[in-house]
């Protein structure tokens, strides 16, 4: 398999590292290797975080612009801050609320590129759901409804499953299917 | 046992360290080493070993103690950040000179960016300066590997080595493969020898010629150690252009030439800078028509090359002087390399395109925050309103975010706020001048450099407010122990060590403990610190504003929750936004207030006692 570059973005506190720890948990699982980057200390206290997972045989832990296959957001500017990741043809994922989305400038760029973008409401739905900060899971699911490239949503769920600390089992798995559910 | 588990690579690094037979382990939190710690208390639990772990109250403490247990023939490892070996330079270069019996490790994290950290330095500089190897691992895999050979190379010469990983070796992720780890079994030995281990300077003559003998073992050891130091050079070939790299960028630049299918450019790989495999060097000059050398973060391999005629790199300007070597940089530069030399680029450039619809769409800038609910919030606040006028000198944490507030004025090193008041106050007093000065310091920052300031300030009779900002934990690394908390590393209980005690023992007079949820208590009494500060018998005052950090002791830190609301009475003043400035507080445009983020709102209720127009109040269970 060529290496598949993935991006998260979001804020500090919104779950990114649990959401790369899933991603990297899957892959893992059906025998990829993998190589990522995060972001610890001062950087997390609520400022722009990004994450870097490469899956395949790869030395280098962080993706080059314009060669992230995915870029997840979890919130819609941090999106558009890390746009230049994105390769021809990539998927885009983004929690967001916003009507329409994407901004029209971005449009421009996403359709030339052949970028496929899609957007949730996660955080929305994930307060709906008494989890305000769990909308990293619901932006997850909604995720796998659209790209298996590195997992299945039924692979996803079970490593969610396996890794969710007992207490936090049922609840994210909820989110994740509510993500999932969500016809954008 | 064998299994395979995903690890940052600082727990890639603490399997190195167990692997290496480390028998004592101590450490000072501080990004991007702090997670290597817990993770060595992990798998000292999981397979049953020896290992004593400490977190030390500062890295001279660890770098001290670890270093006395290799010299009574331990394997020992000291682990900080990259500016911890400042602290820890004045052992760092005797230790060189004496040496030691046992292994001994030193970990020093780098931080290119920086992301988390004051400067950008290099620490195989300090290696260099304190004449001691270091290695310089380009992948978690590999660091955890150079662990092991660092410290058998350490024992068998009876000198520190230095593992230097920088942040993306540190922070990276990736998948390893755990194995059962054997405890290393030798028994402490002491064997007098002053001569050697309190050494006077005559015999640190002789100490220094040994240690340059040594070095030059080493180095002849480094040209054939080819798992770190190889190139890929086919005999008899010529290269119009070779690369030197290592580290970090070693690993980008090898993924950028094999993903271009690039043979005609070799490179070599430097895994052990100093001492320099030299010839290894020459080898691979000789062949080439020019040399890129690409490192992080400065030029220690550009200098340590005898012949830099043919180099390319920082000092010819073909690298950025300043700022992290990631893939998009690394790419550029050589591909202006590559047309410079006129041979083919690597691929297409960058998309400008991109980077000027992103500037174009005007993204709000996002800064670290104090997180909501946090009493640093609520002292920073207080200390601003009650003491408008003063210099605010600060230190490294958490609560240097105090900045987004106007709390901060000056931050400098660990423990800095507490000297720079004290140096501010003679400045101003030499003048006549009454200038207020507030210090704000945290309690694992305190315990680390405050009382050697804190002392000196009382001897010499400064006056100024210090506010210990005391939220029972290290924040900002990660939620490690302090001393007053008095758990140990590896979770056991030890002795607690009273922060009141401690002040008191530096000889100040004037002391009081407050919470500073409680906005109007803590306004008092800085008040009477302040007098205390100007009173004929006046000097130090210091506060301890004791309130559990909101991340650690989320249930004990905010035990009555208070849903907030903002009403019609709000007249978008900001004064909320500027001065209190809690990321759960935005100006809605629409609604023509101020609004509250429920996503992140903590319920603390503080803003309650902000607003002047008493515009946000409770919301009232129905």
């Amino acid at each position: 398999m060529k290496t598949l570059n993935i991006v998260l973005c979001g804020l500090g506190g919104q779950g990114i590292l649990f959401l790369s720890k899933v991603l990297s948990q899957a892959a893992l699982d059906k025998g990829y290797s993998i190589l990522g980057s995060e972001t610890h200390g001062m950087a997390q206290r609520g400022g722009s975080v990004v994450s870097h997972i490469r899956v395949g045989e790869t030395m280098s832990s962080l993706v080059r612009t314009g060669s992230a296959d995915l870029l997840l957001a979890l919130e819609e500017n941090e999106g558009y801050r890390n746009l230049s990741f994105l390769a021809m043809g990539a998927g885009f994922f983004v929690n967001t609320d916003s009507n329409p989305f994407p901004r029209a400038e971005a449009k421009l760029f996403l359709d030339k590129n052949k970028i496929q973008y899609r957007s949730i409401p996660a955080g929305k739905l994930a307060l709906e759901l008494g989890a305000p900060l769990s909308s990293n899971l619901a932006l997850l699911g909604h995720f796998s409804r659209y790209s298996t490239q590195l997992a299945t949503q039924a692979e996803l769920r079970a490593t969610i499953e396996r890794i969710s600390p007992e207490r936090l089992k049922k609840p994210n798995l909820k989110i994740f299917d509510a993500g999932f559910g969500y016809e954008g | 046992m064998k299994r395979e588990e995903i690890l940052l690579g600082n727990g890639a690094i603490a399997l190195g360290i167990l692997e290496a037979g480390c028998q004592v382990m101590t450490a000072y939190p501080g990004t991007p080493s702090s997670e290597i710690l817990p993770e060595v208390v992990r798998f000292v639990k999981e397979q049953g070993l020896d290992t004593y772990v400490e977190w030390s109250t500062n890295e001279k403490v660890a770098l001290d103690t670890a270093y006395a247990a290799a010299v009574a023939g331990k394997r020992a490892t000291c682990c900080m950040k990259q500016v911890g070996l400042n602290v820890a330079a004045d052992s760092l270069t005797s230790a060189a000179y004496i040496g030691m019996k046992g292994g001994l490790l030193i970990i020093a994290c780098d931080d290119p960016g920086p992301h988390s950290s004051q400067t950008e330095q290099d620490t195989r500089f300090m290696a260099r300066l304190a004449k001691v190897p270091v290695f310089d691992p380009s992948t978690p895999e590999e660091a955890r590997a150079m662990a092991g050979t660092a410290m058998a190379l350490s024992e068998e010469f009876q000198v520190p080595v230095v593992l230097r990983p920088a942040i993306r070796v540190c922070h990276a992720r990736q998948n390893v493969t755990i194995q059962s780890i054997q405890n290393h079994d030798q028994k402490a030995i002491f064997e007098k020898n002053p001569m050697r281990w309190a050494a006077t300077p005559r015999f640190r003559l002789i100490l220094h010629t040994e240690l340059n003998q040594k070095l030059k073992k080493i180095a002849q050891r480094f040209e054939t150690l080819t798992q770190y130091n190889s190139h890929n050079l086919e005999p008899g070939r010529t290269y119009p252009l070779g690369i030197i790299a290592a580290g970090v960028p070693f690993a980008v630049i090898r993924d950028l030439l094999s993903e271009a299918n690039r043979k005609d450019i070799p490179i070599l790989k430097i895994g052990t800078p100093y001492p320099f495999p030299q010839a290894l060097a020459d080898e691979f000059m000789k062949v080439c028509k020019k040399v890129l050398v690409i490192e992080e973060t400065d030029t220690l391999i550009e200098y340590l090359l005898g012949d830099r005629s043919k180099t390319m790199g920082r000092l010819s300007g073909h690298i950025p002087s300043e700022g992290e070597l990631v893939p998009q940089v690394i790419y550029k530069l050589v591909n202006n390399v590559l047309k410079e030399l006129t041979l083919p680029v690597l691929g297409q450039a960058e998309n400008p395109e991109v980077d000027e619809l992103v500037k174009n769409l005007k993204l709000p800038m996002r800064r670290p925050t104090l997180c909501p609910g946090c009493p640093h919030r609520a002292s920073f606040f207080a200390i601003r309103k009650a003491r408008p006028k003063a210099i605010f000198s600060s230190d490294i944490g958490c609560y240097t975010l105090g900045l987004n507030l106007g709390g901060v004025d000056t931050c400098l090193d660990m423990g800095a706020s507490i000297t720079m008041a004290s140096g501010f106050y003679h400045a101003f007093a030499q003048d006549g001048v009454k200038q207020p000065i507030v210090a704000t310091l945290g309690d694992s920052t305190f315990f680390h450099s405050g009382p050697a300031g804190l002392l000196n300030a009382v001897y010499n009779g400064s006056r100024f407010i210090l506010v210990i900002l005391d939220n029972l934990i290290t924040a900002m690394t990660g939620m490690q122990p302090t001393p007053a908390l008095g758990t140990r590393a590896d979770g056991t209980q030890g002795k607690t060590i009273s922060l009141e005690r401690v002040v008191q023992g530096c000889g100040v007079d004037f002391l009081e403990v407050v919470d500073p949820y409680n906005l109007e208590e803590m306004n008092r009494v800085l008040k009477k610190a302040a007098d205390y500060t100007e009173a004929p018998e006046g000097g130090v005052a210091v506060i301890i504003a004791r309130h559990p950090c909101v991340i650690a002791y989320r249930a004990e830190a905010i035990p009555q929750k208070k849903k907030v609301t903002v009403t019609d009475d709000c007249v978008e003043c900001k004064f909320c936004l500027e001065r209190f400035e809690c990321p759960a507080l935005f100006h809605d445009q629409g609604l023509g207030r101020i609004n509250i983020n429920r996503e992140i709102c903590a319920d603390c209720g503080l803003c309650l006692q902000v607003c002047p127009k008493g515009a946000i109040v409770e919301v009232k269970a129905s």
